[in-house]
């Protein structure tokens, strides 16, 4: 048997090494090595889904409370390390230089909030979805329903920057146009999810951490060792590349010997390019204040989103939900330290025209191509980029999911549902919203980060500020928190309706100002306060939070 | 019996002791994170000018002579030095790099004498052709004109040197082989130049202050702070919070 399996194991080395040698374009044609990593990588995520599936609705949503704090971090990590972290937000460095850090410190500062204001506190109040916890602090019937929705809203529109990123990969390694790499990606996560459901998303989303962040970190060390950079800790290395490329590398003397070259033999060159790095450069068309408005969108963005949220409620322990931010931040920040690295080379190595105008979201796997990794290894980078948006869109369609079935047909359409009823809904809510996303998907409404930060905004107008002023502020009374939750969505609407008008070439009155100062990509810089100021205002002058809640809040949220 | 506001509560006023020095913590390292993120962004973006490059400098300095007719000819290969570092920058939109190449096309052109201009313009075609055809192919057919066209320009760089100074391994050659054109404005006075010295202007100032001209292990300061140290100041926040809170668990005896 061991023969056999030390024969295999050497076929399969044989057959890799040999696929390595045919890489020979950027795009456009199959990558059989990459394809057999990304299969691999694909049946052991089914093997293990299908190991740890879910055998009931408990299960199900909150993977029985039986997690450990560090695989807890794990998995927030894994969940939330998304195609946006992956690809998108080097994306966005590539191509909008300084502007793109507000992406990286965005996605992490919000977990500070999170930590500080939410964690315990969540897992104190004891619910399973954040409809859950709406619906029973604000005792509102209606309030759970919507919040269900605008979860189901917030996780498609999270979801629809993931199958972008699915389908670029796939793209990538198929050689396929990008409808059918969409289709066929789609297709796999979705029934990748509907195997494992949650507990099996959470014992994967460890070994996709794990995946994600070797298959990710690796080809960093490579080139910072090959371009000559401190490549020890090539996330503090790269920082020599970022001057460089703000003053220029010229053409090296051939007479001093062997040239660094790219993979398509170009000099590693470039023309002085401060725009990279100098903050909101006016040449890539940022300002101050998006920079401002998008970091402060994400970060409390952050703090809403349901499906982040719901990862407390698979802690054990109170003490466990707040040390899982911290692990879940550490193994984040391992990737988001490492993310700009990838800009900062893809910049050096696509600097000579020949090499063309690159898709900013695949800019991190051109990156390793352009930079001579060998094909394998950016084969297991593009497969841990997949696993990235694998892992992430399995807690979101989850988290969907739930809201559809436990919150919108459990609590309202059929309180007398059975466990398997639930699950059947939970499934079908699953393939619904995944069929929903890929439609979505397919018309490439923006760049990758872009179109995840529209769920930050929404979760940030209208989750945020219920559970924040829910927690804090027991004054914070039903009137309040629906005409919070209406000033939210009226600025979501506001911004959304401004935004697909834009799309379809249309203008409505004040379209720059609104585009501008509403921008999709950040409106939450006003809608979260003014959502908070109206819930104030508004509980201030109507019927007090009744006894029994508030009671429950001082003495088990609060203590 | 319990009053209602017996359980009032908000984070700015808590109920009892535990909650006060609670308060006392979040806003502590509220205050902290705000002024770390978003403070430094402020004062960045309080000290920064916008600074130019040397070659707008250069650039600027020349372009009122292109007419000819003032006190001193422009020095072309200083302006075309110039175009070709804002032209081989990957921000820069589409109808500025058609700009940027029809300015460099007619420099580049107006050096060359009118004897050696076919034999340019005829490389010049071959490589449009090459461009064209290399987005279709794949695989070995691919590399092979990959190769051809590389050869071309190394060609066309080499018959160009002796006016532009360029030679075929310099940071300069792609640029200028990617960029050249045969149909181009006969002069650099040419209406369709006017908005020439906006568009370098807009490429080639950058906001810089002492904080992004200052290195800090190889980056610019304010890079560094940003995209490493925030990270780190992120985790540290962290944990100092859950240490603490952790602390005052214990000492006070609470059980959560």
């Amino acid at each position: 048997m061991k023969k056999l399996y030390f024969t295999f194991i050497l076929l399969l080395t044989g057959t890799l090494s040999l696929c390595a040698q045919n890489l020979t374009q950027l795009e456009g044609s199959f990558k059989t090595g990459p394809a057999i990593i990304l299969i691999a990588t694909l049946v052991t995520f089914v093997l293990v889904g299908i190991f740890f599936r879910a055998k009931d609705p408990s299960d199900y949503y909150a993977a029985g409370r039986s997690i450990s704090k560090v695989g807890s971090g794990m998995a927030i990590a894994s969940n939330w390390m998304s195609a946006a972290s992956v690809l998108g937000m080097a994306g966005m460095m590539y191509g909008f230089g300084y502007n793109g850090l507000a992406y990286v410190v965005g996605w992490t500062g919000g977990y500070v909030l999170l930590l500080i204001l939410m964690a315990a506190q969540i897992r104190k109040y004891g619910k399973y979805t954040a409809p859950d916890f709406i619906g029973d602090r604000y005792y509102s019937r209606d309030l759970r329903i919507v919040s269900a929705i605008f979860t189901i809203l917030i996780s498609f529109a999270y979801c629809v920057g993931q199958f972008g990123g699915i389908g670029l990969m796939f793209k990538w390694i198929l050689g396929l146009n990008y409808t059918w790499a969409v289709i066929i990606g789609s297709s796999v996560v979705l029934l990748y999810t509907l195997i494992s459901g949650m507990i099996g998303a959470t014992k994967n989303m460890q070994i996709q951490y794990v995946i994600i962040v070797v298959s990710f970190l690796l080809p960093v060390f490579i080139l910072a060792f090959k371009f000559d950079y401190f490549w020890l800790v090539p996330q503090i290395g790269y920082g020599a590349a970022v001057t460089d490329i703000v003053h220029g590398i010229s053409a090296p003397n051939l007479s001093d010997g062997a040239a660094l070259l790219n993979a398509y033999g170009h000099n590693f060159s470039i023309v002085p390019s401060p725009e990279f790095a100098m903050p909101w450069d006016p040449s890539t068309g940022t300002t101050f204040f998006q920079w401002m408005a998008i970091c402060f969108s994400l970060m409390v963005g952050t703090a809403g989103l349901p499906h982040v949220i719901q990862r407390f409620y698979v802690v054990p322990k109170v003490t466990d939900a707040r040390w899982s931010v911290v692990w879940g931040l550490f193994f984040i920040c391992l990737v988001y330290w490492t993310a700009p690295a990838y800009a900062t080379f893809g910049r050096l190595l696509s600097s000579n025209p020949e090499v063309g105008v690159l898709a900013k979201d695949a800019i991190v796997v051109y990156t390793a191509q352009l930079g001579g990794v060998n094909s394998l290894v950016v084969g297991l980078l593009a497969a841990g980029a997949i696993s990235a948006a694998f892992s992430t869109v399995a807690g979101l369609l989850v988290a969907g999911a739930s809201a559809f079935s436990h919150d919108l047909y459990v609590k309202v359409i059929n309180p007398k549902a059975t466990p398997k009823r639930q699950l059947a809904i939970a499934r079908l809510g699953t393939v619904l919203m995944g069929v929903l996303v890929t439609i979505v998907a397919l018309m490439k409404l923006g760049l990758i980060a872009q179109l995840v930060s529209v769920a930050f905004s929404m979760a940030a107008c209208t989750i945020f500020p219920l559970f924040l002023l829910g927690i804090w502020w027991s004054g914070s009374n039903r009137a309040g928190a629906k005409a919070g939750l209406f000033a939210g969505s009226l600025v979501t609407v506001i911004s959304l309706t401004y935004f697909i008008v834009g799309l379809s070439g249309g203008s409505l009155p004040g379209q720059a100002f609104i585009s501008y100062w509403l921008n999709v990509w950040y409106f939450a810089w006003i809608g979260a306060p003014l959502a908070i100021l109206v819930n104030i205002v508004v509980s201030k002058f109507t019927a007090p939070t009744p006894l029994e809640i508030k009671k429950f809040l001082a003495e088990q949220v609060q203590n | 019996m319990a009053s209602n506001d017996q359980y009032n509560f908000s984070i700015f006023s808590p109920r009892n002791l535990h909650g006060r020095k609670n308060r006392n913590v979040i806003f502590t390292m509220l205050v902290i994170w705000a002024v770390a993120v978003f403070g430094f962004q402020t004062l960045l973006r309080a000290i920064e000018k916008p600074t130019p490059e040397k070659n707008l400098i250069l650039f600027e300095s020349e372009w009122p002579f292109i007419a000819g007719s003032g006190e001193r000819q422009a020095d072309y290969r200083a302006i075309l030095n110039s175009l070709l570092m804002v032209k081989g920058k990957n921000t820069v939109s589409v109808p500025d790099q058609q700009l940027l190449s029809s300015a460099i096309s007619c420099v580049t052109f107006g050096m060359v004498p009118d004897t050696g201009r076919p034999a340019v313009q005829e490389k010049v075609a071959a490589l449009e052709i090459m461009h064209a055809d290399i987005a279709s192919l794949k695989g070995q057919q691919y590399l092979d004109l990959k190769f051809r066209a590389q050869e071309a320009s190394a060609i066309l760089i080499g018959i160009l040197e002796p006016f532009t100074g360029y030679k075929a391994a310099s940071l300069e050659a792609p640029i200028l082989s990617a960029s050249l054109k045969n149909d181009y404005p006969a002069s650099l006075t040419d209406h369709s130049f006017s908005r020439l010295p906006d568009v370098m202007r807009l490429y080639l100032t950058h906001n810089q202050s002492v904080l992004t001209d200052t290195k800090f292990l190889g980056f610019p300061f304010h890079y560094f702070y940003t995209a490493v140290f925030l990270l780190v100041l992120f985790i540290v926040l962290c944990i100092v919070y859950n240490r603490l809170i952790e602390w005052r668990l214990k000492k006070e005896g609470i059980v959560e």
